[in-house]
């Protein structure tokens, strides 16, 4: 008989956490509109929502219409959003601000790591996992994290039945922890390969075959549902650095982000309780277009929660507006909301204690919002 | 004679020069290339006997080859076993002895990694250096003979660790792996605490740059002064007091580095007005990287460390004695050899090893190839075969070795070592890669997939000429011998027959986990 894999013991919380990083520096001010404010009208005469193709949230704010799919989450108080958020970092760089953000400020390893790390040896195969050809940064530190693209890859194959029968016979002669490591490896294999990964997801969560990060959700949502023990799972969703022709390059990003996690949010169900998902960017941009009908980088962006415990249906930290004297620099939306005091009581909630909240961000006095 | 910085030659020299020597570089660069993408150069001649080892079990020969290398390559269990254990050990003390060509070809082309002075480094991509050195390493575990130094400077490596994903170090882990791990790897380990304390990835990995008393009341960062004693040198029970990392600190105020971030201020200060106002925080290019003592950012009264009188007004001494101290303090004997036969013998150490490893250490003033031979030579060693877990890369590296592939380390071959958890170079704390099995249970999946991969030959850039490797081993019985470092067992045997992959079965197989 096949032991039992580590993860099946009844934790307190089978929470996950799904990180989406939008890379490139996603514009906040064209995903979530502010809607009333004459100086972005005038700021962007050509890149401007307008107010009417907006989605109303708070009467401050719209959502984009490609977002329309998250209004469902907003009005059921599953989705928060924050805005003019983002890091210290002013050096306007994608590497560098990906990077500071990634690491939680001037330190090795991601935050995501630390606090995975503070929650003691991971005992899950499959307890941190990133969508993508390699670990992200922010991921960096976890104990067993794994990068992959297609959950199929976690498996020997199953043109080789010899193989594992023979491999398995071998590691059956073993005792003590090699071979316990042995059988939770054929266990977890057996898990994924018990998921039907061409299965229609769940509710009716209509996901697009062929876009990556949609693809990259369902997959997340496939392996939560196998209870392979999932504690975090990071999902990029790249080409935000929209400097040329913005409203052509952006249109089908912003339709995935919002197809995408409305897909997972209605695929997951009741799940979603136990699950948040939390959306970042580097930073975001320019407040004023350019002549090439982009925008150039910034500071102040956008971030999403969204989840079971999120006080969502409502916008999150200060907003003071978009008037001139209020930029900075260049002209850019200030930072107004550390992207730490967004994360840490998400994190809080999946589990960090107050005392590892001053490992995952050192050097930072946090002032986390009411998320 | 100075060396001319490759900056010095663009500057001064006539650009018809710079345009030759890139079109020379690049030349020599495809030459190389070109071997080794054909899979010549890189491939090791297999000469002399290649008979495997006769024992059912793993036997001293083996047994020494599992431990001092990353895994044997065919052809080497009979050299050992010619020459004796015993002068093996002593040939593998003393790397400079042996020749070492074909891992010299394997890395020569990355020179990046070897220029001066270490400020250079700066000019370079953002993200090229870390995977240049990641490659290299990998190299070099592979295909260098000098195996014991490699073995040593992974074990160094953990030890000083540092992550090169933490701001500047980008640019300057490669000068402290080339200055500090690889230059006194079986040299001195007090000469190896000191280049590590001033070497300028760890000042700014563990934030010494910060560490300044610029007046008074002004309060040291300790974080360096704290894994010195606790990961460095004494451990964390070694006996050192919250007041003694605090001494420490204050000891090595003013040591601090030029950065690449002082480059944004240099530019703002060619604003002429500015230069006049200000001009000691002109910093010239070529400095950045180097290491300097700023006499008024040092807390120059008497501290006392560790029991220990340090006088005021020793200034840059200071540093001199704190090393001193706590080289030469008896926790540190007892803890770097407890990490060594840990490293060597086993996960929980016997104490009679860690006992007379710790006094060779402190015999010999800390002399590294001692301490090693004072630890191959107790009988805990010589009794602990076969009961280690080989870490990720120690299992990649040895399978590579046993099946004498050849590989350019590129990105296919490192994803796996990232996917296992031991890509070089990635860890993020200062305590480095665990030497505890443990810490590597979490999954088998990624070592069988690895040991399926490389016997078939699905991996990008890395290649076994398995029909060659057949004739020239011989029989079934010879390769699974040869890889397993022992003569199979009747279940191996039996499941090497019947897996339809016996090579890949071998390498996933729970002895091959093991050295």
């Amino acid at each position: 008989m096949a032991a039992q894999l580590s993860t099946t013991v009844e934790r307190d919380d089978k929470r996950t956490l799904v990180v989406v990083f939008l890379r490139g520096g996603a514009d906040g001010l064209t995903l979530v509109v502010p809607r009333e404010d004459d100086h972005y009208y005038r700021a962007r005469p050509l890149l401007a929502v307008k107010k009417q193709e907006t989605i109303n949230l708070d009467g401050t704010f719209g959502l984009h219409p490609q977002l329309a799919p998250l209004e469902a989450a907003w009005k059921e108080g599953d989705l928060a959003i924050v805005h003019a958020a983002g890091s210290e970092d002013d050096t306007r760089s994608h590497f560098e601000a990906q990077d500071l953000m990634e690491h939680g400020g001037l330190v090795a390893g991601g935050w995501l790591g630390r606090f995975l790390r503070a929650r003691g040896p991971g005992t899950s195969p499959l307890s941190a996992v990133a969508l993508a050809p390699t670990l992200p940064e922010v991921l960096s530190g976890a104990p067993g994290a794994t990068a992959f693209q297609q959950i199929g890859e976690f498996s020997i194959g199953t043109e080789t039945a010899e193989f594992s029968r023979e491999l398995r016979r071998l590691y059956e002669i073993e005792s003590g922890p090699l071979r316990a490591a042995a059988e939770n490896t054929f266990e977890a294999m057996r898990r994924i390969e018990a998921i039907d990964v061409k299965a229609s997801p769940a509710n009716g969560a209509a996901y697009d075959a062929n876009d990556d990060f949609h693809q990259g959700l369902r997959q997340v949502a496939q392996l939560i549902r196998a209870d392979v023990g999932l504690d975090a799972a990071s999902v990029d969703l790249n080409g935000w650095d929209t400097h040329f022709t913005q409203n052509i390059a952006i249109t089908g990003n912003i339709t995935s982000l919002g197809g995408g996690l409305a897909a997972f949010r209605r695929d997951l169900g009741a799940r979603m309780a136990a699950t948040t998902v939390v959306v970042m960017s580097e930073f975001g941009r320019r407040f004023a277009e350019n002549t090439s009908f982009g925008t150039d980088h910034g500071r102040g962006g956008v971030m999403f929660v969204m989840g079971g415990g999120v006080r969502g249906g409502r916008m999150h930290g200060e907003w003071r507006g978009l008037s001139r004297e209020l930029l900075e620099g260049p002209g850019d939306l200030p930072v107004w909301t550390n992207y730490r005091d967004v994360l840490a009581p998400v994190l809080a909630r999946h589990g960090a204690t107050a005392t590892a909240m001053g490992k995952i961000f050192p050097g930072h006095a946090l002032k986390s919002l009411p998320v | 004679m100075k060396k001319t910085s490759r900056r010095e030659f663009v500057v001064t020299g006539a650009a018809a020069l710079v345009f030759s020597a890139a079109i020379l570089r690049i030349a020599q660069g495809w030459i190389k290339n070109a071997g080794q993408m054909l899979g010549f150069g890189l491939s090791r001649p297999l000469d002399g006997p290649l008979t495997p080892p006769p024992n059912a079990t793993i036997d001293p020969v083996a047994h020494v080859l599992n431990r001092l290398t990353f895994g044997p390559v065919p052809g080497d269990y009979a050299h050992v076993a010619a020459a004796g254990v015993d002068a093996f050990i002593e040939e593998q003390l003393a790397p400079e002895t042996i020749d070492d060509t074909l891992c010299d070809r394997a890395t020569a082309r990355f020179t990046d990694l070897w220029c001066e002075p270490l400020g250079e480094h700066y000019e370079e991509d953002d993200e090229s250096l870390p995977p240049i050195l990641r490659r290299v390493t990998t190299l070099r575990a592979i295909y260098s003979r000098r195996q014991l130094f490699e073995v040593m400077c992974e074990f160094w490596s953990d030890h000083f660790n540092i992550d090169p994903g933490k701001g500047d170090c980008h640019w300057s882990k490669p000068g402290d792996d080339r200055d500090v791990i690889r230059r006194h790897a079986l040299g001195n380990f007090r000469d190896m605490l000191r280049a590590s304390a001033l070497s300028p990835a760890m000042i700014w990995y563990l934030d010494g740059q910060a560490n300044a008393v610029r007046e008074p009341g002004d309060k040291p960062n300790e974080n360096y002064a704290r894994e010195l004693m606790e990961l460095h040198t004494l451990g964390v029970h070694g006996g050192y007091t919250q007041q003694d990392v605090m001494e420490v600190a204050r000891c090595l105020t003013g040591w601090t580095l030029r950065s690449k971030k002082q480059d944004t201020r240099r530019w703002e200060l060619l604003n002429l007005k500015k230069l006049a106002e200000r001009p000691h925080e002109w910093k010239p290019f070529n400095m950045r990287g180097e290491v300097h003592f700023e006499k008024e950012c040092h807390d120059d009264n008497a501290k006392r460390v560790l029991g220990h009188e340090i006088p005021a007004g020793l200034g840059a001494g200071d540093i001199d004695r704190v090393i001193e101290i706590v080289a030469s303090h008896p926790s540190t004997a007892r803890y770097l050899a407890t990490k060594l036969c840990t490293r060597f013998i086993a996960d929980e150490p016997p104490t009679a090893a860690v006992d007379s490893v710790a006094r060779a250490f402190s015999d010999s003033k800390g002399d590294i190839k001692t301490t090693l031979r004072a630890l191959f030579a107790t009988r805990e060693f010589r009794a602990s075969a076969g009961g280690k877990l080989k870490r990720p890369f120690h299992f990649v590296v040895s399978a590579l070795r046993a099946t004498n592939a050849h590989t350019d380390a590129q990105l296919p071959l490192l994803s796996y070592l990232e996917k296992m958890g031991q890509a070089p170079f990635r860890y993020p704390t200062p305590d480095g890669y665990p030497l505890e099995a443990g810490h590597w249970h979490a999954t088998l999946l990624w070592r069988w997939k690895f040991a399926l991969a490389l016997a078939n030959n699905q991996i990008g850039g890395t290649r076994i000429e398995r029909t060659k490797l057949q004739r020239q081993i011989g029989s079934d019985v010879a390769m699974m011998a040869t890889v397993l470092n022992r003569q199979p067992g009747a279940a191996e045997s039996d499941a090497f027959l019947k897996s339809g992959d016996g090579l890949a079965l071998l390498l996933a197989s729970p002895v091959f986990q093991r050295c």
